[in-house]
């Protein structure tokens, strides 16, 4: 297959050099890169013109396709990631695939950060103009697979994320399978008393939606389930669910009769250990479904000894089944909504304030029992050492959050819930004295600033600076707080009767079962990672996949519906659809190379390539795979034909760039996402570097072939830099690990062979970090100056034939 | 809903909740040491006895009634007829009432 594409007729190729007014002309001589360009191989016209871009421009290109009869085209000018999309239209409107397209970057990577050298510019240009020429000739027309949606979704997790996402989706016409691992949907906000900052009672605004999910016709709800396996990709996920049995039927009528007579007591999840729950039991008041749930970890009877029979004989509709067994359920869906939400911090492990020690220390949560009317003690906020009313309460904030000791980040509306319950201490009991000690009160909402200015109106006392230590007094059980009120210099010392704990929000524990489901990314914060941070917000790295509520980030009930809304509008788009196109730039096997060895695979961090042990072949998914080319660096028998980033391509690329002066010059390298895209970035910044670099664009740094690099050392290259997004920002989910062993691998061959390593560099550089591009450009030219020809010839030596 | 957080205070209503109170009655003369009764039990409230009973075996005898529930278990399947859990009246002896 590939052999017949490269038979294809000889290349036509027209090259247009953009001015982009004085932008690049102002330092690059375009005539004169457009003369070079004329005298190319295969190129049959060569232009130069003021703005590429603007209409006349593209009609320009379009007419030479005509007239010209051209078959490959390249436009030099600005970056690719701007207007690629732009000059592949034209192309495409033209007749031209346009896969057949290729640009040179001359005005990022040229002529901005080489605004005093107009010679050097100009020979970059040409460079780089060649570069592209050479590569274009070998690109192949592709068309782009098309991949069909199924239009029912899967939501995991039933809070108010899930339970927004789901309903949205399921109105909009979209079967939905909700799965909730816990007997109940509701999530954290059915535990908390009010929200801020309506006030409105929390329960009861989402106790009308988690009803509308239990009765919708579209929602098939799974509560004491979790997803087991995710195989598949965007459109056609097959999804194993585990569905734990209840041991109570739908016949349930909620009458509690069977929990009134369980023997068996526990404190309950719910109110947070605060009350007390039954082996047989429902988790709150307003559960949804209704339908009772047996504790099988705790009753009486265990598999096959049935030794306690009370709540079947107390059950007059006869629905307790101790027979039940777990179901495995197979789904198909088009995509996935993860809205898996997010665990509270553990203060007890910071002894400075006394959690569990001291009975009258609380958190937060246990506040939101302790204050609803349906809680355990009735609405009263009342001490857990005396059940008396305090004269006085002190809420201490960022427990957990902004800190060393616990997470870095802020958590985001613990200062808003702190005066929030403030507000509502107040309302009950105007006299309780209240003390909020903070660091900063970040009350940057809508109406979150009224609400603050309220609580001081009303008397709460906000001091800036975290009490060092909470002491208890043994004979009362009140609370000294000891600390520095930082604005006003002196040390306190506050005396009360109790003491909230405002805890921070942190990932759940099992994020990584999630995450290796779902091939999802991670930030350094341990929340799931948006596809990307401005432009994607809810969008998964992985496609047709999305992120909702606190899973992504700590946020607010409002932040979380707002975010699931917008998931399930993304997700609906897909469906709505009912397909999507792959890039043409996932890798083809080549069968006569291929031996199965599956180290392609390995790699791969989309499970996007099934080894076929038998046939000793490989088959890659295209609508799973990504397009990273990590695979094809890995594959040490050229089996895998990356396209639009082969290896003859890029080899060519190397070629061009080293066939003059290559001693002098840098080989860089750069992923699209970060290091490219970095580089760019340096360029609007007109940050200034040598002008001897030379970069080539790939998708990710793990498409760099060490074969890549050892070529440009053999063709004389100075340097090589290999540069990629900082390990975990990967685009391509993990994949630049493997450009880290790859370039690890090549310096300890290069110390072998006597080669100075310091020639090869690996650098991670986020989209925003150009200085940090330009820098290392710097240091490597600072190398490259002492750099002896002896060193030249030895590693053109050494890796001759690579 | 989800807490991974170990519940670790006594709950506020926990004295309020009155499970029945349990009469364990144990005829040891009937029993033949088949210690069903003892195996089974799911909250552990019997012991073997160190007094051998008529037949020169040892029965069971009640480790800590506060724990039974009366969930009638032994009574179900002593094959001789020797053990009954019932519920105690509360004229005396039962705090709760």
């Amino acid at each position: 297959m590939v052999a017949e594409k490269e038979s294809e007729e000889e290349p036509r190729i027209g090259v247009y050099v953009c001015h982009c007014g004085l932008n690049i002309a102002g330092t690059v001589n375009c005539e004169d890169v457009a003369e070079f360009a004329s005298a190319l191989p295969n190129v049959v016209v060569s232009k130069d013109n003021r703005y590429a871009c603007s209409d006349q421009g593209q009609e320009t290109i379009k007419n030479d396709i005509k007239e010209y009869n051209l078959n490959r085209v390249v436009v030099a000018s600005c970056s690719p990631r701007l207007h690629e999309p732009t000059f592949r239209k034209a192309c495409e409107d033209a007749g031209l695939n346009k896969y057949l397209f290729e640009m040179a970057n001359i005005r990022e990577h040229c002529s901005w950060v080489h605004l005093h050298d107009k010679e050097a510019a100009t020979q970059k240009a040409k460079d780089l103009v060649k570069a592209a020429v050479s590569k274009v000739a070998l690109l192949e027309p592709a068309v782009e697979t098309e991949v069909p949606i199924k239009r029912t979704a899967l939501v995991i997790g039933g809070g108010v994320s899930g339970i927004q996402a789901s309903l949205d989706l399921a109105d909009t016409g979209y079967k939905v399978y909700l799965v909730e691992k816990e007997p109940s949907i509701g999530g954290r906000m059915a535990q908390i008393d009010k929200t801020f900052p309506t006030m409105d009672c929390s329960i009861c605004i989402l106790a009308p939606k988690m009803s509308d999910v239990g009765h919708h016709p579209n929602i098939e709800l799974l509560t004491n389930s979790e997803v087991q396996e995710v195989k598949g990709y965007i459109g056609n996920f097959k999804v194993k669910i585990l569905k734990g049995p209840r041991y109570v039927t739908d016949e349930c009528s909620a009458c509690n009769d069977c929990s009134e007579v369980c023997p068996i007591t526990t404190p309950n999840e719910f109110d947070v250990g605060l009350a007390t729950r039954r082996a047989i039991y429902t988790p709150f008041a307003q559960a949804v479904p209704s339908t009772y749930i047996v504790d099988r970890d705790l009753c009486l009877n265990k598999e096959g000894v049935m030794a306690c029979d009370k709540c079947i004989r107390a059950c007059e509709r006869e629905a307790i089944d101790f027979d039940m067994k777990p179901e495995i359920l197979d789904v198909e869906v088009g995509t996935i909504i993860v809205a898996t939400g997010a665990d509270v911090y553990d203060p007890s492990i910071l002894p400075n304030y006394g959690y569990t020690r001291y009975q009258n220390v609380i958190t937060s949560l246990e506040f939101e029992r302790l204050i609803n009317a349906g809680g355990p003690s009735g609405g009263n906020l009342i001490r857990p050492s005396d059940r008396k009313i305090p004269e006085s309460v002190a809420f201490i904030q960022c427990v957990g959050s902004r800190t060393d000791k616990g997470n870095q980040y802020c958590s985001n509306v613990c200062c808003m819930n702190t005066i929030k319950d403030s507000l509502l201490i107040k309302e009950h009991w105007p006299d309780i004295k209240i003390y909020v000690f903070y660091v900063d009160i970040r009350a940057f909402g809508k109406g979150f600033e009224d609400l603050y200015k309220r609580a001081k109106e009303e008397g709460a006392i906000f001091i800036r600076g975290l009490p060092a230590e909470v002491v208890e007094d043994r004979k009362t059980h009140n609370l000294w707080l000891v600390g520095e009120n930082t604005l006003q210099k002196e040390l306190y010392r506050v005396n009360v009767g109790m003491v909230v704990l405002s805890i921070g929000i942190e990932p759940r524990p099992d994020s990584d079962v999630i995450q290796r489901l779902f091939t999802l990314s991670r930030t350094p914060d341990g929340f799931f990672m948006e596809a990307h941070p401005k432009l994607k917000p809810v969008d998964a790295p992985t496609g047709g996949i999305f992120l909702a509520g606190c899973a992504e980030s700590p946020k607010d009930i409002k932040d979380s519906v707002t975010q699931a809304s917008a998931a399930a509008a993304r997700a609906g788009i897909l469906m709505a659809q009912g397909k999507v196109t792959v890039e043409a730039i996932t890798p083809k096997p080549i069968p006569e190379n291929c031996k199965g060895c599956g180290l392609c695979a390995r790699v791969c961090p989309y499970n996007a390539i099934i080894v076929d042990k038998e046939r000793e072949q490989v088959e890659v998914i295209d609508a799973a795979c990504a397009g990273c080319g990590t695979c094809g660096a890995e594959c040490p028998f050229d089996a895998l034909h990356m396209r639009h980033f082969t290896n003859a391509q890029i080899i060519a690329q190397i070629d061009a760039l080293t066939e003059t002066g290559a001693d002098k010059k840098i080989i860089a390298f750069c992923c699209n996402w970060c290091a490219y895209a970095g580089a760019d970035f340096a360029g609007v910044s007109r940050m200034q570097y040598p002008p001897n670099v030379r970069i080539i664009r790939t998708m990710c740094s793990g498409r760099i072939s060490l074969k890549f690099v050892e070529h440009a050392f053999s063709r004389g290259a100075g340097g090589v830099l290999v540069a990629g997004c900082h390990p975990g920002d990967c685009h391509y989910i993990d994949a630049n690990v493997q450009t880290q062993k790859r370039v690890e691998k090549l310096w300890k061959k290069m110390q072998r062979l006597g080669v100075n390593k310091e020639r090869l560099q690996l650098l991670w550089a986020s989209a925003a970090e150009g200085e940090r591009i330009a820098s290392k450009i710097r240091e490597m030219q600072a190398k490259l100056d002492v750099l002896t020809p002896e060193e030249i010839e030895k590693s053109k030596e050494v890796f001759a034939g690579s | 809903m989800v807490l991974s957080k170990k519940l670790w205070r006594t709950p506020l209503d926990a004295e309020k909740i009155s499970l029945p109170k349990a009469e364990i009655s144990i005829q040891p003369d009937l029993c033949k040491g088949c210690d069903f009764c003892i195996e089974f039990c799911p909250m552990k409230v019997l012991e073997k006895s160190d007094q051998p009973n008529k037949r020169g075996i040892y029965p069971p005898r009640v480790a800590d009634e506060s724990k039974c529930t009366i969930c009638g278990f032994c009574t179900a399947i002593c094959p001789d007829f020797a053990i009954s859990a019932t519920e105690r009246k509360c004229k005396e002896g039962c705090e709760n009432e």
